[in-house]
């Protein structure tokens, strides 16, 4: 009887103190739900944070992680293409899928009806806003709101890890803009066309990508238009995701001596880079120490 | 009134509206253009350019509602539309996680089956293909029902389906692109497919998946067989077929700009033919059925680098003489001659899968026994050109 009873108990409790199944698509978004979710999510991500997050192979072993998973976390704006595949192959029926875009004030729009000379790997406007503090503010927002919503018991404890993370966010967001006013209105290069919420954010002055539109390889021409660009504005800087391949910037620094900064852009991009704020901290003083 | 005409009015505009232009189906096309030439002692217009017309695919893909796909897939080849494809996928909602997919499509029979031609690295269709499956790979009619296994620590699932049976026969009928004939040749006798995989992570760079397949069924009614001029010896009412195989993909990404795969595959043919046999000292004219084994099967290894370009080899073995007319001693049913294939190839791809050009050149030889005229060995050299007009795919394993 008393075993019986032990293991009544034994299911009860693991019923009650279940943890929410979390999957992420990107590193950042897996550090911001384990700020909030803590001990009570048992999470994992898709792409790592030295991958490109547009060109994810579609790999059953992720399947795998999403078949038990109640939550999925994603950028949205069509950055993911790959996921709606997985979760198909993962068959699992309740996963409820949450886009962190849902409330971005979203920047570069296309007005007009997208053909592929455009590039298509934005069509839904730029998806990288996760790269500007203030708005990974609103995504812990949606990610508080969706923890709460899955597990409602545990709304205090959500809610009191979001307020003290934001509350450290609040301060590294001043240090990063300090730090940043030595940068304001700089001219920069940046190979992909990722930096638009950044840059908004800290009044960087973006004049121009590496690649001719998002996603397309950079080509000899306009190789040269960079060149040309780098040189009439005396351009000090190209920034550019460490997973991309250099040869075109390299190329570019070569003629007009422009220092190329390859940075991380996901925890665990590069050796060191642990969590959200290293990564920006990495960024900001690598971009203010070289403009 | 006139307030509730107008808000229905609306409501009824923005439900009819909004629809339409967010969900529009994927529409791809893709268009091929193969230019050739074939080399070799025999090869008739021998180092002659050949502009093949070009071909044409048009894909329609999307879901259906929340547990549903619907695939459609039109080919246009010389002057002809033909459904390479049409099919329903049921994703999720049924007991058990079981996927069903019901249609016309290319069976999983082997990973690489499963891929369109136009999506491999190489141009060739793997020579064992082409002796078991027929010229355009194994393509049926039928149901396939997907199980995903409870393994933990790695992906896997398994796949049982029941088909018509059509590119099995296209091997032995006689005028394969004769619809009826190959309708009439087994009867009413499905066959069945059956493939079993698993995936491995080896690292964070590396994965390999493996695959077992089997498929079972009936090739011919042996009434096929009573030819004038033929007496039968010992049929009995069908002829059965066994094909079991064993397949492979390795791949290694260090980074979004390369990628090292390597992918292999055989089947070996267990089945009831019909043949001349002259093993007993008999008139040669006495039709024997007897069981043969035959084997076929393809290695191959392909470089990606610099995210735009790749080089390539594969090697091609298979019993059966590539170019035979089939019959029912020819192909899949020949077990005293093989074929032998090796080719190379370089791709370019300009802007990821857009636009690919590839050069390719196959050796084929031939081993020929029994009296048989020696088949000369034949090389082909082609350029193939491929465009993909459509939304952006997620990249497939
Ligand atoms: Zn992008």
């Amino acid at each position: 009887m008393k075993k019986i009873l032990t293991i009544i108990l034994v299911l009860l409790s693991s019923l009650t103190f279940a943890k929410i199944n979390v999957v992420t698509t990107t590193t950042i978004i897996y550090d911001l739900v384990k700020n909030i979710g803590k001990d009570e999510v048992n999470i994992v991500y898709l792409c790592r944070g030295n991958q490109d997050p547009h060109f994810l192979e579609v790999l059953p072993s992720y399947m795998l992680k999403l078949r038990k998973a109640d939550l999925v976390f994603k950028v949205g704006l069509g950055l993911e293409k790959w996921l709606p595949q997985l979760i198909d192959g993962s068959r699992n029926t309740d996963i409820k899928e949450i886009d962190l875009s849902k409330e971005i004030q979203k920047l570069e729009v296309p007005t007009k009806r997208l053909n592929a000379s455009y590039g298509d790997i934005h069509p839904y406007g730029n998806p990288h806003y996760y790269l500007a503090p203030n708005q990974v503010k609103i995504m812990l927002t949606e990610i508080l709101d969706a923890l709460i919503s899955e597990d409602p018991d545990k709304a205090d404890y959500f809610t009191k890890n979001y307020e003290k993370y934001v509350k450290k966010l609040d301060s590294k967001i001043i240090d990063w803009k300090n730090k940043m006013k030595t940068a304001e209105s700089k001219p920069v290069v940046f190979f992909h066309a990722s930096w638009i919420y950044f840059s908004t954010e800290f009044n960087l002055n973006i004049k121009g990508y590496v690649e001719p539109k998002p996603g397309i390889p950079p080509s000899p021409s306009h190789n040269a238009k960079t060149i040309r660009l780098v040189k009439k504005l005396g351009i000090k800087l190209i920034v550019m995701e460490n997973y991309y391949d250099d040869s075109a910037p390299n190329q570019i620094a070569e003629i007009t001596g422009v220092k190329v900064l390859k940075v991380p852009v996901g925890i665990w991009g590069m050796e060191g880079i642990n969590s959200y704020f290293d990564m920006m901290d990495y960024i900001v003083n690598n971009i203010t120490a070289n403009i | 009134m006139k307030f509730w005409l107008t808000i229905f009015s609306i409501l009824f505009f923005y439900i009819q509206v909004k629809p339409q232009s967010n969900v529009n189906p994927n529409i791809s096309l893709i268009g091929t253009f193969n230019t050739q030439t074939f080399l070799g002692k025999d090869v008739i217009d021998k180092g002659k350019l050949i502009f093949n017309s070009p071909e044409l695919e048009l894909f329609i893909d999307d879901y259906l509602n929340p547990y549903a796909r619907g695939t459609v897939d039109i080919s246009f080849e010389d002057g002809i539309f033909g459904v390479e494809e049409l099919y329903v996928s049921i994703v999720r909602g049924l007991p058990l996680d079981i996927q069903i997919k019901a249609g016309k499509y290319l069976v999983g029979f082997g990973k690489l089956n499963q891929v369109h031609a136009h999506a491999w690295p190489f141009i060739n269709r793997p020579l064992f293909h082409q002796i078991y499956f027929g010229s355009e790979g194994f393509n049926d009619i039928g149901f396939n029902f997907s199980f995903i296994l409870p393994t933990e620590s790695f992906y896997s699932s398994l796949d049982l389906g029941i088909f018509k049976g059509d590119a099995i026969s296209k091997t032995e009928v006689a005028d394969p692109d004769n619809s009826d004939m190959v309708n009439n040749w087994r009867g009413t006798n499905p066959i069945f497919v059956g493939r079993l995989v698993s995936f491995f992570t080896l690292s964070d760079y590396a994965n390999i998946e493996v695959g077992l397949n089997a498929s079972y069924g009936v090739h011919a009614k042996s009434e096929n067989y009573i030819k004038p001029g033929f007496e039968l010896g010992l049929a009995d009412n069908t002829l059965n077929y066994f094909y079991g195989g064993l397949d492979f993909k390795y791949k290694y990404r260090p980074n979004q700009y390369t990628a090292l795969t390597i992918q292999g595959g055989g089947l070996l043919n267990h089945r009831d033919a019909l043949g001349i046999y002259t093993s007993t000292g008999f008139p040669p004219n006495i039709l024997n059925q007897n069981s043969i084994n035959t084997f076929g099967g393809y290695l191959y290894l392909d470089y990606a680098f610099k995210k735009q370009f790749s080089v390539g080899v594969k090697y091609d073995y298979t019993d059966g003489i590539i170019g035979d007319n089939p019959s029912f001693y020819s192909l899949s049913n020949d077990n005293q001659n093989h074929t032998q294939g090796i080719s190379g190839w370089f791709g370019f791809y300009p802007v990821e899968h857009t636009l690919i050009f590839r050069l390719g050149v196959q050796h084929l030889s031939f081993t020929t026994k029994l009296g048989r005229i020696k088949k000369e060995s034949e090389t082909s050299i082609t350029l193939k050109m491929i465009f993909s007009l459509g939304p952006h795919k997620a990249h497939p394993f």
